[in-house]
């Protein structure tokens, strides 16, 4: 996770050392004072992911009730994380990513792999729901 | 670097210095996460096509096991991809910390191969079924 000492400026001699694509804006540019866009990205980023797991909770609601809550229970908390890491910054700096955050998320999408793994295997299913007879 | 080293580098709490080399561009860092979270839709997106195939879709005439076939790998690419994804995040934060060129991804090439594969299966299963 980014420490403390992450957030502070950088010397100007650590600075040049580095790479232009690595160190990053050069003072006066205007992605220099605000990283806005891509901070926004970022949180639109995390939005349709939270929408995602939404989605598929309401699908698995038609299959398995617990198994579509449990899913949709985990909408909000992707959402509030997603913007914890948003708002947890000044403009400018570095978000706030954890490796735990990013892990949340892998976890979370495999839980609901094998959540639907075991309804795809053993779960009631509704064969034919997509084919509509012709009138 | 070994297998285990490899696995290591991969876990929370493995091998990898929070605090070592610099602080990247923050856009670099926003950018990387995106691309997580990008793939993690894509995982997501698959589990639901592969709940919905055996789900929702009529049986096919004369292959029984048809909607399974399509869809149960369908959710294990799913769980398959959310993984790779973790890691590749892990390792590309990592170049960006060092200032090493970024690794290649192998992302790309299981979903394409994966979707060649289905797409070959599915040609299998309706040819199957047509054949009166």
């Amino acid at each position: 996770m980014t420490g403390p000492t992450a957030r502070e400026p950088e010397k100007r001699e650590e600075r040049e050392e580095r790479e232009p694509a690595q160190r990053g804006p050069e003072k006066g540019e205007p992605e220099e004072a605000d990283t806005g866009l891509a901070r926004e990205r970022t949180s639109l980023s995390w939005t349709r992911t939270a929408i995602s797991f939404a989605a598929l909770g309401g699908v698995m609601l038609r299959n398995n009730v617990i198994s579509g809550l449990i899913i949709l229970a985990v909408t909000p908390l992707i959402w509030r994380v997603g913007r914890l890491a948003v708002s947890g910054s000044p403009p400018g700096q570095l978000p706030v990513v954890g490796r735990n955050r990013i892990l949340l998320i892998t976890v979370s999408v495999v839980g609901v792999s094998l959540l639907c793994l075991f309804i795809a295997l053993l779960g009631p299913a509704v064969p034919g729901a997509l084919h509509r007879e012709g009138p | 670097m070994s297998r285990s080293g490899r696995f290591a580098a991969w876990w929370p709490g493995g091998d990898v210095d929070p605090e070592e080399g610099h602080e990247p561009d923050p856009r670099f860092t926003f950018a990387n996460e995106r691309t997580f979270l990008a793939w993690s839709r894509t995982a997501l997106a698959l589990v639901v096509a592969g709940l919905g195939i055996v789900q929702l879709l009529p049986p096919f005439p004369r292959v029984p096991v048809g909607r399974h076939l399509l869809g149960v790998p369908l959710i294990i690419l799913g769980a398959v991809l959310a993984i790779v994804a973790y890691g590749e995040w892990v390792r590309n934060q990592r170049a960006l910390r060092r200032g090493d060129p970024l690794p290649r991804s192998v992302m790309p090439w299981i979903l394409a191969a994966t979707i060649a594969g289905m797409a070959i299966i599915s040609a299998i299963v309706l040819l199957i079924s047509a054949l009166r």
